[in-house]
């Protein structure tokens, strides 16, 4: 009985618990689906272009393509907003932010073909249509590419090839990438630049590089009798990519413009991409209330982690954000104790080599320091973007340990190593045994703050072709049209990894504490002594 | 043995040591005294090497530890040093913080370094400290720990830098009592020190600093009783008198009584002659000279007599006449005349200070 008497309550407990878990998670889900339906304010439907030529219109283009004329010549009045990809823009577009988006038609059918909720896509195209093409790298060192690609595409266009690859890929949707014979004993290499962030020109289908543009470079590459790479950019840094030499040539869908041809060189169109406007629907409403969200909530699950084992590509930018987090930590300290010691002891022109440079990495955004060792200093070593991050993040850690190290062993105040001296320590034997143990305490707070602080700011190195989570993120939101799933599940496992982080350094720490060299006897009573009486 | 030869340490802006010479003999217990400035911590720094002298020798069993080349480690480790802060090492516990170093530097084993640590614990009386750390110790318990942590050094020279000016007077005591029984082993002690009847009681030479050297040398007896040097004198008479003027209603009175409390306790002046000190001063200064404040300095001298444990207090001042027994407050008069054994004052017309009122407690 008296058991019972207590067991129960605390089931009771332990159900209430979970009820009220249960609860929070629903009133936090309402309140973000609350948000999200909020931002609709009732406006005019547009159901032709003309409507859009007015003062107070906001049309949003994608930045460097032509359509920015394009909409500057049909809509004079209206206001141009840059946007950066199309998933942001549609979503802009459907939130009412902006009235209308103008870009790759065939881009926005997939979309709501997809389906892509709460916008519209108006009748007709604007313009005579975009031509794209493939960019030939300056600085390639295969002979001719440009005309090679030419003579190729003449031929495929001639046997029918690009017409059935056109027809499957653009008519068909049929999303499957045919299996391409690779050149065997390649006498070349090419390097083919592309984003992957295109539907259905480069995409990524069933994990794998798919698309339009991508299956006419796998052809074009076996053609040639040269290996394969791809590699994977934005479309802000691809074009510098292959300025700088990064790769021998875009196949991305990438738009001829004039700003373009005086960057790179440019093949024979091998597509012309209708232009189409796309505009927010207000009938289609997120009805259903909410069931409705929940059943939408888990359908953005299923789409976005489990259709074609997308969590794969998840798993992958996990390993890379962790690989470069993880290497950077590990080198970052390393390279900070080690300048820390070397300037210990005031070596003037040590200790301003060190300000300085400390002063360049710290003065710097990280994505600029990120770029500039990229595409600046290690360009013609063409050091992978994995090595370039973790050099980088190397940098920004080593002085940030280096700061720590300062302030921390400064806390602990020069009486500790004079009494240390007087007892008959060296200088380095009186650092490591009483000084650093001391200035520990003081650094760890902080150190653990900038782990976290180091794998956000990891997010950048999508810049130099590197996928990792954040990049894995914009490649499936570019193949789902979701724009507010995939970030919430990002930021998740951001929260996750640096949880995991933190942990595996507390390990470290409690071992290092345990470990210290002295005898067990002299610790079992320590702080748990009554402190009374110590006045 | 110790020879100083012409040591000298100068910074850009000071020089505190110009010239020292001395000669400390193995076993010899000296007590360094002298006004603050006179480089009396930066010439056992000195010793001890963490100040760098600028010139001459200092001379340890034979060698010249400033010479370069010298292993400045081989000289700390003949001597020890007990730091005004103390520092004790924050992150180690009391019985750790006498391991540390022997286990570092002398490489005895932990079982070793753990009984001399339990064994000098006693010595200082904190064996019940044993696993407190530093944080949880008071400042008397914080000094003993560390000297108990430089005797296990086994150094044949011990360096007191102002050992017990950190502290509250309550423990200044305890921390003495410990440095009295060191006095007895053969240790060489070289102490900074404003106790005077401390280093009377412990020390077999002491050393007067002054104007950037040591201006004079000799027995506790000597400095103490009879000094040589006029500077001796006056810097000896002012640790056996406490003087101060009040010179205006403004004056921090309440900062007063805290250096009659450190001079109570400089002189071991027993707690109830303190007591009566304090009330003397209290009635003089905040009720029966009031009137006087307001108009001219009154200057307060505070004379203590070991022999016969009494303490004379004198208040002079100038203008007119002022006899408190006639004028002022009364009452304080009557209540002050009845706690002390005489009370009295005098009207001089040509002296200086014209009125003189003396108390003898």
């Amino acid at each position: 009985m008296k058991i019972n008497k207590y067991v129960d309550p605390t089931g009771q407990m332990r159900l209430e618990k979970k009820s009220v878990a249960v609860l929070t998670m629903n009133l936090i889900l309402v309140l973000i689906a609350g948000v999200l339906s909020a931002c609709s304010p009732g406006a005019e439907v547009i159901t032709s272009p003309d409507q859009l030529n007015r003062g107070d219109a906001k049309i949003g283009v994608a930045t460097d393509t032509p359509e920015f004329a394009l909409v500057e010549k049909r809509f004079p009045k209206a206001e141009i907003v840059y946007t950066q990809d199309l998933m942001g823009a549609l979503t802009s577009v459907a939130q009412g932010k902006i009235d209308a988006f103008v870009g790759n038609k065939l881009n926005m059918e997939l979309a709501i073909y997809n389906g892509l909720q709460g916008v519209r896509l108006l009748d007709g195209t604007i313009g005579e249509g975009n031509v794209s093409a493939v960019a030939i790298s300056p600085r390639t060192e295969i002979p001719d590419l440009k005309g090679k690609i030419n003579e190729f595409l003449k031929q495929i266009k001639k046997d029918g090839t690009l017409d059935d690859i056109r027809s499957r890929w653009i008519d068909k949707r049929d999303m499957v990438m045919p299996n391409i014979a690779e050149a065997k004993d390649p006498k070349l290499h090419l390097v083919v630049g592309t984003t992957g962030l295109s539907e259905p020109f480069t995409c990524y289908v069933n994990n794998e590089l798919s698309g339009y543009d991508v299956e006419l470079a796998k052809r074009f590459a076996s053609w040639l009798g040269a290996s394969i790479e791809f590699k994977i950019y934005d479309y802000n840094g691809i074009v510098p990519a292959a300025q700088g030499g990064d790769v021998d040539c875009i196949f991305a869908n990438l738009y001829v413009t004039p700003e373009r041809e005086k960057a790179l060189g440019f093949s024979d169109p091998t597509y012309i991409v209708d232009v189409g406007i796309i505009v927010r629907d207000a009938g289609s409403q997120n009805g259903g209330g909410i069931a409705g969200f929940f059943s939408s909530v888990k359908e953005s699950f299923e789409k976005t982690f489990f259709t074609e084992d997308r969590w794969v590509l998840f798993a992958v930018g996990i390993g890379t954000t962790l690989l470069i987090t993880v290497l950077s930590i590990i080198l970052g300290t390393l390279i900070g104790f080690a300048v820390y010691m070397v300037c210990r002891n005031g070596n003037r022109a040590a200790n301003a080599v060190t300000r300085f440079c400390i002063w360049l990495i710290e003065g710097m955004p990280v994505v600029v320091l990120l770029m500039i060792l990229y595409y600046v200093l290690f360009e013609r070593i063409k050091l992978s973007g994995v090595t370039v991050s973790v050099m980088a993040f190397t940098l920004i850690f080593a002085a940030a340990v280096f700061n720590m190290l300062k302030a921390g062993v400064a806390t602990v105040g020069t009486g500790q190593m004079e009494a240390a001296y007087s007892l008959g320590y060296t200088d380095t034997k009186a650092f490591f045994n009483i000084m650093l143990p001391q200035a520990l305490r003081h650094i760890m707070p902080t150190y653990k703050a900038q782990i976290k602080n180091l794998i956000k700011a990891t997010a950048v190195v999508g810049y130099v072709a590197v996928q990792d989570l954040t990049k894995m993120g914009d490649i499936v939101r570019s193949r789902t049209y979701e724009a507010f799933f995939p970030l919430i599940a990002i930021a998740v496992v951001y929260f996750i990894l640096a949880a995991i982080l933190i942990w595996i350094v507390n390990k470290i720490e409690v071992r290092a504490i345990q470990g210290a060299d002295l005898p067990e006897m002299t610790r079992r009573r320590a702080r748990s002594n009554d402190r009374a009486g110590t006045s | 043995m110790i020879e100083l030869v012409h040591l000298e340490k100068r910074y850009e802006n000071s020089v505190p040591l110009a010239d020292v010479n001395a000669v400390i003999n193995d076993g010899e217990v000296i007590s360094i005294i002298g006004p603050s400035g006179t480089g009396k911590s930066t010439l056992i720094r000195c010793i001890d090497l963490l100040e760098r002298p600028t010139g001459g020798k200092i001379i340890l069993d034979g060698e010249d530890i400033c010479a370069s080349g010298y292993d400045v480690t081989q000289a700390r480790r003949k001597m020890g040093m007990v730091f005004q802060s103390f520092n004790l090492f924050g992150h180690l516990n009391v019985i750790e913080n006498i391991m540390q170093a022997q286990i570092d530097i002398l490489k005895r084993p932990k079982s070793e370094a753990y009984a001399t640590g339990m064994k000098l614990l006693r010595r200082v009386g904190l064996t019940s400290k044993e696993t407190n750390y530093p944080d949880e110790l008071s400042g008397g318990q914080k000094q003993r720990v560390a000297i108990a942590r430089t005797l296990a050094m086994d150094p044949e020279v011990i360096l007191f830098d102002e050992p017990t000016s950190a502290l509250d007077p309550t423990m200044v005591g305890e921390v003495q009592s410990v440095i009295r029984n060191l006095a007895n082993t053969d240790k060489t002690m070289l102490i900074v020190t404003h106790e005077m009847n401390f280093a009377k009681a412990i020390c077999n030479r002491v050393f007067y600093m002054d104007q950037g050297g040591i201006y004079e040398d000799g027995t506790p007896d000597q400095i103490f009783d009879n000094p040589q040097g006029d500077r001796t004198r006056r810097f000896v008479r002012r640790l056996k008198v406490l003087e101060f003027t009040i010179d205006g209603p403004d004056f921090d009175l309440a900062g007063a009584e805290t250096e009659i409390g450190g001079y109570c306790s400089q002189n071991d002046i027993s707690s109830r002659a303190k007591y009566r000190i304090n009330l003397t001063f209290e009635e003089l200064a905040y009720h029966i000279l009031r009137p006087v404040i307001e108009y001219a300095p009154v200057h307060i001298a505070i004379e203590y007599t070991e022999k016969d444990e009494s303490t004379e207090i004198t208040a002079s001042y100038g203008g007119e006449k002022f006899d408190p027994a006639e004028s002022g407050d009364g009452f304080s008069y009557i209540v002050l005349q009845s706690t002390v054994k005489s009370l009295s004052h005098q009207y001089n017309p040509d002296a200086e200070q014209t009125n003189t009122i003396r108390v003898l407690i």
